[in-house]
Formats: structure tokens, C-alpha cells, sequence
């Protein structure tokens, strides 16, 4: 009984201990702290923590503390988070995440932020991150798929116009890989530590610029297994098939044999620049996605900055995140450089961002961006088509029996919603 | 029990009660709590209806199920034989005569300690197909590089050999004590009796060391069922999901895709399968042997 009571004692002291330690940390900020989730942990993320310091260090009323979270672990944290409604005050979700949250997790905007602040946003991502006619972030950037070329190899193999079509692009690969010896195309088509979403992107961006979709309009079902989609999917196969696209290539190694200047053509989402300007002596250039068919419409995602609902809202920390949203956003030239398009209108007129190499290259890129199909199944339905226009590429399996085989697979998906 | 005086019963609950809190929290209640949303379509976010066997029915139709489970299946047979076949040869060199043993048994069992990311990350790197390890002194070599990871035919063996290297070690460890076990008097009647190596392995050695053999399966079997970490860490799943394992789909099914119920369902199923499987190998191994 004895021994019972002196555990019983220390217990109590352990947990006391623990609360003095809470209090005093309550007592000692009297600025308004707030928390933060991040899934930058990639080349993005220095530019990331950098942004945070410079809001930090901008304003003495408010205190950001930014925890980054691996992105493979992102949202199965965030969504349990959320779940538990102990999500931190601000987060970071992609525009296509977005379904998921709507119902409920996140707090709508649109009595919180003031007019001059939403008139200032493009309208194109601001109105992606509308669901049921009511806002529930506000986007950070755009980030659409863009091209990269080597400009020495293009010297090298005698190229001196951009290929203009699916058509003028396997031939110049051509070119490349008969004058130089070196890769036409870099399209990376297989599962590494990433799946092959480079071929989903450039597929979905190629259906689009033929005046199609890759879901239908009610995104109810697949849309893709018709003239249009043979057409893509045979331009991907076909690189591959002529031999100026390696077989079996995933994410890492594309991005490095670019880096490298073994790859002439480089196909990747805007967020490669800050890595790739950073490589010494790879001299390249950045464009828009090529129109390989009628238009240059291209796949593109969307970071976006949300409040989450807490069980206990406090109308202060509100307030603040409001403000480190807009501060974040009319600050988007600081973004920019990690390779992402900004979304407020003044940014885009800043000197500061102007003078930014490669970004003014693409940034009329966000104009001709796609939305990401507004469907909870939307990652399921990226994740196996990924998978299968892997197995189609990489093993030059027919056109037109893949993509039924796809359709398929993606309208049971669709349903099982 | 029962005697006045006696606070037996009472102390034992006691000292019990701080292990048997933690495990119904953290065990009997999660196997409850998912064994009732397997009956629910449930997101997490919103609230759970009840779908019935729904989920369960489901599951039988779907395509990516059959071929998760069975590339699981292959990982189990691939690796169980090989794993229970490299852990008693490498029991029977560190409780041999070799001066170099105890240096082996360190050898032997340090992959082991490792965690898992670090030795997927490692041979992910090493059998990278145009940067890694391997393929730069097979192309210095003069021959040309693998796919170790990037093509269906050999990804499941690629992971499968970081397999071998990491968990080898466990194996070991479980024979070796086996091993020691055995008196040494029966070896030494042997060697009287002018019974070569080989023969005393086969004819005492691994007769002797069959309980150890049999629990060394059991937890095999079990810990292949349940592989995750390497094939997610080396190949994702790929190439184009022909290493998806069981263990993944359900992951992705629930954390990633938000089927909270159907991947519960999927749980109950892959639970139902490695119990049944160890019953079996308990009752006909285990019989044998009395």
C-alpha cells in the first residue's frame, strides 16, 4: 500500500510538473502565436521557411511557427487532424485536395477577407477554390507542368525553332538523338519514389488542348477513351518506341539526366526551376507546355492556404491567419522563386518579380491552366492511371485496348465514391 | 485465492492493470472499433452510414484486391524458404568452430538493427537503374545495366534481396539458440560413430532444431503477410503496381483515398488469412513433432 501511494505521489508530481511547464509557456508570448503545416520538404521548402522568417521578422503582432510535414504523410495527418478538429491554425491544401475538406474541416473565407484583398487574386485559381459557391482558401500559387530544354544540345543538333506539334517534336527528338548521341525527350514513365504522374499530366494536358477532357463535365465518368486519347497516349508511346525517350525512366533520374545534359526536352511542373538554375553549368530555358495539338492548355496544380474549423475558434487567431494569408500572397514574388507562378495581380507587376530569370517565360502559362476534376475520387483516379499509362508506355501495349482497359478501371472507380 | 489475508489476486490486477489499460486501448479496441466501421462507408471527415457487408462483397469484385493479395502471396513464398534456409546456415557458421564467429554473428545480425526506411532507402539507391551502385560496375564491367526495380519481371526479387540482407539476421538468432540447445554429448557419440559434417547436420542438427524450425515459419509466414515498408519505400507499388502489396492497398485505401471502411474490411480478410495459415502450420507442424 505504501509503494502504491509513493507512485500515486510521483505521478502527481510528473503531471504538475507538466502543467507549470504549459502555463508558463501561455504566459510568456503575448504576441498571438499561430501554427502551421507545410509538405514543402522538397527543393521548395528553403524558399518555404524563408518566406516564414521574412513574415516573422515583417509585423510584431503575430508569430507563425511552421512544422513541415513529409508530403508522402501530408494528408493522412492533416486529414486525421482535421478529423480530431486539432488541425493547426493555418494549412497548406491543394486545390484538387480540396473535395475532400469542404464538408465541414475548413472554415469559409468569404466574410473574412475584404474585397480589395479577393479583387486583387487572378480570377482563374481563386474561383478553383470555390465549392457549393463559397471560398475556402485562398491560392499561393499555380504550378503547371512546363517544358525545360537544354539550349547547348539544341545547338549541338542544329535546332534553332521550338517543334510546334506532337508531330515536330518526335522528329527533333530524332534529331537530337542522330546529331548528338544525347535523349530527345525526358519523360519520365515509371514508378521510382514517385509514381509516374508526368505521363497522367502530359496525357491530361494533351486530351484538353484537342478540345476534350480527361473526366467528363460532371466528372461522373471517364472521358478519355476515344480519337483523342489514342492520339496522346500515342505520342507517349511512340518517344519511347523510337528510342529518344528512355524506357523505364522514373522521376530522379529524368530530373538528374536533365541536370546532367544528357536530355534535350524536359518535361516537369514549374516548381524544377529553383532546383535546376541552381545546377552549374546546365544552360537551359523554360517555356509554357508546347501546344503538341491545337492549344498549349496544361495540366497545373494549385497550393492553397485554408483555416481550418477548431473546436474552440478563436476570432483573434482568425484574424491573424487572415492576415498571414494576404501578407503570404502579396508577397508572392518571394514564392516565385522556388519556381511557382504567383496569384495576386501586383505581384505579377513587381520589379522585384520581373526580374526573376525564367519565371516571365512561363507565367502566362497560369492562363491556359486546368483545374484539377472536382471529385473526392480525383487521387484514386490519378494514382491508377499513373499506373497504367506506365504499363501502357513502358510496355507498347495497344492504344486503344489500354484505354478501354482505363475507362474502365476509372468509372468503377468514380463509382465506388 | 481465497485465503484471508491474501491480497494475491488483488496486487496481481494491480501490477497487471498499467500493461492491460495500454492494451485495450491501444489493441482491443482498435480490432473492435475496425472490425464495426468495416460495416460502414466512412471518410473519416463526415459521419459513418452503415453499408452492411457491402464492403466485403465489394472487395471480392475488385481486381486490384486479387492481384495486391496475390503479389503478397509471391513475397511470402519467395522469401520464406530462402529467409529460414539463410538463418540456419548462418546459425549453423556462428555456433560452428570457425574462429571468426563471433565476428560473423555481428555481421550477420547488424542489418537487422537498422530500421526499415534506412535499409530501403540504401538498396533503392543501390539498384537505381541508370545512377545506382550496381549498374555503374556491371557498365564498368562491361555489361549493361538491370532494371533491378523498374521492370515487373524483376522487382518482387529485387526487394525480396534487400529483404534477405535486413531480416536474415532474426532468423539467425532464433536458430542459434535452437542450436545451442542440443547436447553435445549426441555430437560427440556421432563423431565416435564416424559421422561426417553433413551428416550430423542433417541427421541431428536439423532434426533436433525442428520446434525452433517450425516457430521460425510461423513468424516468417506472418511477418511476410504483413510486408509494407520495403515495397513501399524501394518501388511504391510499381512498376505500374505489379508490387502492390495487400498491406499498401490498404494503406492507400484508407489514408489516402479515405475508404476507412472498405480498407478495415480488407484488414479483417488479411487477418483471417495469416490466422488460418498459422493454425494449419501450428496443428500439422506441431503435431509431427509429439
Amino acid at each position: 500500500m505504501k509503494k502504491l501511494l509513493t507512485v500515486l505521489a510521483l505521478l502527481l508530481i510528473a503531471l504538475s510538473l507538466f502543467a507549470a511547464g504549459a502555463k508558463e509557456e501561455a504566459k510568456s508570448s503575448e504576441k498571438i502565436e499561430l501554427t502551421f503545416w507545410s509538405p514543402f520538404t522538397g527543393g521548395d521548402g528553403e524558399f518555404f521557411d524563408a518566406m516564414i522568417e521574412a513574415f516573422n521578422n515583417s509585423q510584431d503582432e503575430i508569430v507563425m511557427k511552421n512544422d513541415m510535414v513529409k508530403f508522402d504523410d501530408y494528408y493522412t495527418k492533416l486529414t486525421t487532424a482535421l478529423a480530431a478538429k486539432t488541425a493547426p491554425d493555418v494549412i497548406v491544401v491543394h486545390q484538387g485536395n480540396m473535395p475532400n475538406y469542404v464538408n465541414g474541416s475548413l472554415l469559409a473565407l468569404d466574410d473574412l477577407v475584404s474585397k480589395d484583398i479577393l479583387d486583387d487574386f487572378q480570377s482563374a485559381p481563386l474561383d478553383a477554390c470555390r465549392f457549393n459557391g463559397k471560398l475556402y482558401s485562398l491560392p499561393l500559387d499555380v504550378h503547371p507542368i512546363v517544358m525545360y530544354y537544354n539550349t547547348d544540345i539544341l545547338k549541338e543538333a542544329g535546332i534553332t525553332k521550338l517543334p510546334q506539334s506532337a508531330e515536330e517534336f518526335l522528329a527533333a527528338a530524332k534529331q537530337v538523338k542522330e546529331k548528338t548521341g544525347k535523349w530527345g525527350l525526358g519523360i519520365d514513365n515509371t514508378t521510382g519514389t514517385y509514381k509516374a504522374y508526368t505521363l497522367t499530366r502530359l496525357f491530361f494536358s494533351m486530351i484538353a488542348q484537342q478540345g476534350g477532357s480527361f473526366l467528363n463535365s460532371d466528372n461522373t465518368k471517364a472521358n478519355f477513351n476515344n480519337e483523342m486519347g489514342v492520339k496522346a497516349l500515342d505520342f507517349l508511346k511512340e518517344a519511347v518506341a523510337m528510342g529518344v525517350n528512355p524506357n523505364e525512366l522514373d522521376y530522379d533520374a529524368a530530373m538528374n539526366m536533365f541536370k546532367l545534359g544528357e536530355v534535350a526536352f524536359y518535361f516537369n511542373g514549374v516548381w524544377a526551376t529553383g532546383t535546376l538554375e541552381q545546377t552549374a553549368g546546365l544552360n537551359f530555358k523554360a517555356s509554357p507546355l508546347p501546344a503538341f495539338f491545337n492549344d498549349g492548355s496544361c495540366w497545373a496544380g494549385s497550393h492553397t492556404l485554408a483555416i481550418p474549423v477548431q473546436k474552440n475558434q478563436d476570432p483573434a487567431k482568425v484574424e491573424a491567419a487572415i492576415k498571414f494569408i494576404d501578407w503570404m500572397t502579396a508577397n508572392g514574388e518571394l514564392w516565385a522563386k522556388a519556381g511557382h507562378i504567383p496569384t495576386r495581380k501586383s505581384v505579377a507587376e513587381k520589379d522585384s518579380f520581373k526580374a526573376l530569370p525564367y519565371r516571365s517565360d512561363y507565367v502566362a502559362a497560369a492562363a491556359v491552366a486546368l483545374p484539377t476534376p472536382s471529385t473526392p475520387a480525383w487521387d484514386e483516379v490519378y494514382g491508377t492511371s499513373s499506373d497504367m499509362l506506365e504499363a501502357a508506355v513502358t510496355k507498347n501495349q495497344d492504344s486503344k485496348s489500354a484505354l478501354a482497359a482505363m475507362e474502365k478501371k476509372v468509372n468503377e472507380i468514380i463509382a465506388s465514391y | 485465492m481465497g485465503i484471508p489475508g491474501n491480497k494475491d489476486l488483488r496486487d496481481g490486477i494491480l501490477f497487471s492493470l498499467p500493461f492491460m489499460i495500454i492494451f485495450a486501448l491501444f489493441m482491443i479496441f482498435p480490432l473492435v472499433f475496425g472490425l464495426i466501421i468495416s460495416f460502414y462507408k466512412w471518410d473519416i471527415l463526415s459521419s459513418p452510414s452503415f453499408i452492411g457487408l457491402k464492403n466485403y462483397l465489394d472487395l471480392f469484385k475488385d481486381e486490384k484486391f486479387y492481384s495486391s493479395l496475390w503479389h503478397t502471396l509471391e513475397f511470402v513464398l519467395i522469401t520464406t524458404p530462402v529467409l529460414l534456409f539463410l538463418g540456419f546456415v548462418m546459425a549453423l557458421m556462428v555456433t560452428g568452430k570457425s574462429p571468426l564467429k563471433g565476428l560473423m554473428e555481428t555481421v550477420f545480425f547488424v542489418p537487422y538493427i537498422f530500421s526499415m526506411t534506412v535499409v530501403s532507402t540504401l538498396w533503392a539507391w543501390l539498384m537505381q537503374k541508370d545512377f545506382g551502385f550496381f549498374n555503374q560496375v556491371i557498365k564498368l564491367c562491361g555489361g549493361t545495366g538491370v532494371s533491378w526495380l523498374t521492370s515487373e519481371k524483376n522487382a518482387m526479387w529485387s526487394v525480396s534481396l534487400a529483404t534477405f540482407w535486413w531480416t536474415a539476421g532474426f532468423n539467425m538468432v532464433l536458430f542459434t539458440a535452437g542450436i545451442k540447445q542440443i547436447s553435445k554429448e549426441i555430437y560427440e557419440s556421432a563423431v565416435v560413430d564416424g559421422a561426417s559434417y553433413l551428416q550430423q547436420v542433417f541427421h541431428i542438427t536439423i532434426p533436433l532444431v525442428s520446434s525452433t524450425t517450425v516457430l521460425c515459419l510461423i513468424l516468417q509466414v506472418i511477418a511476410s503477410f504483413n510486408v509494407f515498408g520495403q515495397v513501399y519505400v524501394m518501388t511504391g507499388g510499381g512498376p505500374a503496381g505489379s508490387t502492390r502489396v495487400l498491406v499498401q492497398y490498404i494503406y492507400e485505401a484508407g489514408f489516402k483515398y479515405f475508404k476507412m471502411g472498405y480498407s478495415a474490411a480488407m484488414s479483417y480478410i488479411l487477418f483471417l488469412i495469416i490466422m488460418i495459415i498459422s493454425v494449419l502450420q501450428y496443428v500439422l507442424l506441431g503435431k509431427k513433432k509429439d
